[in-house]
């Protein structure tokens, strides 16, 4: 009989905490990407697209780290810090971050860091997303590749079916943006939705003509630093 | 390898039947839950069919089944006959012999983790491993049974009716439970003692020749930054050297033939003009036992595999970028596409190649023969 008396109890907490001007402690949060080329959804294999420099191109595979998430509620001051951050996004493989139920907050503002940080950079021994078998470890000792996209162009010159290679990591190409969002409410469950802007690998400030380049295969040196650069701004960005 | 887990509902029936003073049935216990021991840098996230739980009893029957030359047409082969164990689980010949002299047309694929890969057959015709185990039965090229004729062949045998009612609960057999128990045994064919995964473990070290090899095995060159590559890895990933598990991004035109000599493979699936020519990227564990190569058996040594992506390469239109951008060397762009290695480079990438051969999981009796 007592035991009853505690469930009628429970019952009636839980349901007085959940009267309608209360906000919940937490909120369910997702973060959904979409990636986009010449304004249309990137496709694989298929379509029809153009780089900038205004080749025909198709893209094979498109991979990239975001990682190291922080959700900001500027008004109140609260911030959210997503544990063990790091999120392999790739077009057909996966496009959403799934926060779970997280403390709530009108969060205005999305921090988030395109790469892998430095210390997670130095190993690869890590499981997830950072599984060095998920084809985005270098090798098996030295880091990740932040930014994958691989496709085929129609070289300007030649003429010629070219391959296009871009692979970029090392620490400096670790690139922390920070935007304003809008529309989420406290105790609400919320979808952020982020554009990822392939165009902009090839833009600003370091326009890119790919049929000028003596190697159309970009790993390192210089070039994949101004390609780092590139990603820095407006290459993912709230809808 | 397994680490018993009985059923809950197993544990009650046990408790009742126990409390009844009864004799326990072990058939109503259901099948004993065992999960794939696999080493730590394996991928984690490959989840077991929910519908093909990984059972003791699933696994013995599939083993069976596996040495069962009843499931061909005139008896005379079984699975194991083009995948034989001491081989890497491949038969060693260009071409496989199915029931009446009958030639196949494609290479025996040696079989060994399995569970990591998504498509299965050199051009992806199946989704699943339970779905590809019944394909051999049927094809005529092989095993020429009809799988109403295996069922039937199966019921009336005095041995198999209850080994399926303890693997999956009734005597009645049905074709997909064929397919299950294969698949359920295939999945426990884990290489993983190798000599590159006792490296890994930090147990042995390698040669300065593997090692080379390895690196050059995992690396994409890119001659501006003076980085030398052998570009494997790109598509035989990470520690499994097998492809990518995504789909269909697994499979790759290899530059075998030019467009006019050109094959469907996997376009013959998806029906995509871009995946014409190419064919699934197998795991290279165990290469060194289970010549000859590539999906045709064309080549007979592992030699003839790395003249082939160093200098033999041929252009085509769906050839996969990642190999016609590669070279170690700054070329003309009207040049034919050559990757630039040393000899003593590709003599590494073989040497490292050799390191894959785990000689545990050839001779492991688990995977043996279980009638002999």
């Amino acid at each position: 009989m007592k035991h009853i008396a505690y469930l009628f109890l429970a019952a009636l907490l839980i349901f007085s905490s959940c009267s309608e001007d209360e906000i919940p402690a937490q909120m369910a949060v997702e973060i959904n990407f979409e990636n986009t080329l010449n304004g249309n959804p990137l496709q694989l294999n298929g379509g029809s697209f153009t780089l900038p420099s205004g080749e025909q191109f198709t893209a094979k595979k498109l991979k990239y780290y975001i990682s190291n998430v922080v959700l900001t509620d500027t008004k109140s001051g609260a911030i959210y810090t997503v544990p063990d951050s790091y999120h392999l996004i790739g077009q057909d493989i996966n496009t959403k971050v799934d926060l779970g139920m997280i403390p709530s907050a009108g969060y205005d503002q999305i921090t988030f860091s395109i790469g892998v940080d430095a210390e997670a950079n130095a190993k690869t021994d890590q499981t997830g997303d950072l599984d060095p078998n998920n084809d985005m470890a270098w090798n098996w000792n030295s880091g990740y590749k932040f930014v994958v996209l691989e496709g085929e162009f129609t070289h300007k010159v030649t003429g010629e079916r070219t391959g296009l290679i871009l692979h970029i990591g090392r620490n400096q190409n670790y690139k922390t943006v920070t935007q304003s969002i809008s529309g989420i409410k406290a105790g609400r469950s919320s979808s952020i939705t982020l554009q990822t802007v392939v165009d902009q690998l090839f833009l600003d400030p370091n326009p890119l003509k790919v049929s000028e380049l003596p190697s159309t295969t970009i790993m390192g040196g210089d070039l994949a630093d101004k390609i780092g650069q590139n990603y820095a701004n407006g290459f993912v960005k709230i809808k | 390898m397994i680490s018993p887990n009985r059923v809950t509902g197993g544990l009650l029936w046990l408790v009742l039947l126990i409390s009844c003073g009864e004799k326990v049935d072990p058939v109503a216990m259901g099948p004993t839950l065992i999960s794939l021991e696999k080493p730590e840098y394996f991928p984690a996230q490959q989840a077991m069919p929910a519908d093909n739980p990984l059972t003791e009893e699933g696994v013995r029957l599939g083993r069976m089944l596996f040495y069962e030359k009843k499931l061909s047409k005139d008896g005379t082969i079984s699975c194991a006959s083009c995948h034989q164990q001491e081989k890497g689980f491949s038969d060693g010949r260009q071409f496989s012999p199915g029931v009446n002299g009958a030639k196949g047309t494609m290479n025996s694929m040696s079989l060994a983790n399995l569970h990591w890969q998504t498509r299965f057959f050199w051009n992806g015709r199946a989704a699943t491993l339970e779905e590809q185990a019944i394909i051999p039965i049927e094809d005529p090229l092989e095993m020429n049974l009809s799988i109403q004729e295996a069922v039937n062949r199966l019921q009336s045998d005095a041995k198999y009716p209850t080994l399926f009612k303890e693997a999956f609960g009734s005597e009645q057999i049905t074709s997909d439970q064929i397919g299950k128990a294969l698949a359920q045994f295939e999945r426990t064919l884990i290489s993983a003692n190798s000599k590159f995964d006792r490296w890994i473990r930090g147990e042995v070290q390698l040669t300065a020749e593997e090692e080379l090899g390895l690196e050059l095995f995992f690396t994409h060159p890119e001659p501006s930054i003076q980085l030398r590559g052998g570009n494997c890895g790109d598509c035989h990933l990470g520690f499994l050297t097998s492809g990518d598990p995504n789909g269909f991004t697994g499979f790759h035109n290899n530059g075998l033939d030019a467009d006019a000599t050109l094959k469907d493979g996997l376009k013959s699936v998806t029906g995509n003009p871009f995946d014409k020519g190419k064919f699934k990227a197998p795991g290279l564990r165990n290469i060194a036992l289970t010549a000859p190569y590539m999906h045709d058996g064309r080549f007979t040594t592992l030699e003839e595999v790395l003249d082939h992506y160093n200098e033999h390469i041929q252009n085509s239109e769906t050839l996969d970028v990642l190999i016609l951008e590669a070279s170690n060397e700054f070329l003309d762009p009207n040049q034919p596409v050559k990757l630039m290695l040393s000899d003593s480079e590709k003599k590494a990438i073989i040497a490292f190649l050799h390191t894959l051969t785990d000689q545990e999981f050839v001779t492991n009796p688990k995977f043996s023969n279980p009638f002999n």
